[in-house]
């Protein structure tokens, strides 16, 4: 089955965002991973990428398969001692993320402005 | 004065029923059909959200495990309302192996585990159906295996935003 899932990603301040749309399922393996390998390493910067942004504000659909995946992105992030944040996830699947316990791991924005601008500011 | 026919309290109301072809993806069939048989019997969007999800992992464990992802078996799809309950059932022909692959659910999902390498990334279908619907059960009658997602279309369950 061909997957309707995307990834684009860029280097802001301060982190990698990669931004997702379509369906995030088991046919977005290959891309949701390669998406990460591009964000971390795909860049010349002088500093390592030490937060990556995920950017759900255009998906439609995410299944327990696609949140093995979202686990798997994190494990490995974690390993390599990266922080992982989200943003434009729904009401609904950020109550998926707290069922889950996601988001005792991954830090929820409302969306990427919100994401970036906490990730930029000001230390307080 | 007059009376105003009513429906028998009790009596259930079959509103849909419909078969999918066992076939990666069909479940977003599933979650379509049934999302707009329910859509005007008062569900908030939450909660029409919550089913949504229930009806979809169900009928992916149905096309996967259940039938094998043949798609010549087709998993049986039924919406019926029985008073303030709506009652979905999703039945494939996985019989008892499928039965014991729900009954046995040998361990809940943790996520710490899963980061730490302790469980696999995997497993979190079933978890997701009973924290998404108001009651989850399951039968098996010789090869048939179904499974029962109920919501009610008013109220909420504790803690539940609507």
């Amino acid at each position: 089955m061909a997957s309707t899932c995307e990834a684009t990603t860029r280097i802001v301040p301060g982190a990698a965002v990669i931004e997702l749309s379509g369906d995030v399922d088991g046919t977005a393996a290959a891309i949701l991973t390669a998406a990460y390998a591009e964000a971390v390493n795909g860049h010349d910067g002088p500093e390592p990428v030490g937060t990556v942004v995920l950017d759900f504000g255009a998906v439609d659909y995410i299944n327990s398969t696609g949140i093995a995946l979202i686990v798997s992105v994190l494990a490995r992030a974690r390993a390599e001692r990266r922080k992982v944040v989200a943003c434009g996830l729904s009401a609904h699947y950020r109550e998926i993320f707290d069922i889950t316990r996601l988001s005792d791991f991954i830090e929820l924005f409302p969306d990427l402005d919100h994401a970036v601008s906490q990730l930029t500011g000001p230390a307080a | 004065m007059t009376q105003v026919a009513r429906p028998a309290p009790g009596k259930p109301r079959r509103l849909d029923a419909f078969t999918l072809a066992s076939e990666p993806g069909n479940e977003r069939l599933a979650l379509a059909r049934v999302a707009g048989t329910v859509k005007d019997l008062g569900l908030s969007e939450a909660r029409l959200e919550r089913l949504k999800t229930a009806v979809a992992e169900a009928t992916m464990n149905a096309i996967e495990h259940g039938n094998g992802n043949r798609a010549e078996i087709p998993v049986e799809v039924e919406v019926t309302l029985d008073g303030d309950e709506i009652i979905v059932t999703i039945s494939d022909q996985g019989g008892e192996a499928d039965a014991a692959q729900n009954a046995g659910d040998p361990e809940e999902p943790d996520l710490l585990k899963k980061l730490d390498g302790a469980q696999t990334p995997r497993g979190w279908g079933l978890f997701l159906i009973r924290n998404m619907v108001d009651a989850m059960n399951v039968t098996t009658d010789g090869q048939r295996h179904t499974i029962w997602l109920t919501m009610r279309t008013g109220g909420a369950a504790h803690g539940e935003h609507v």
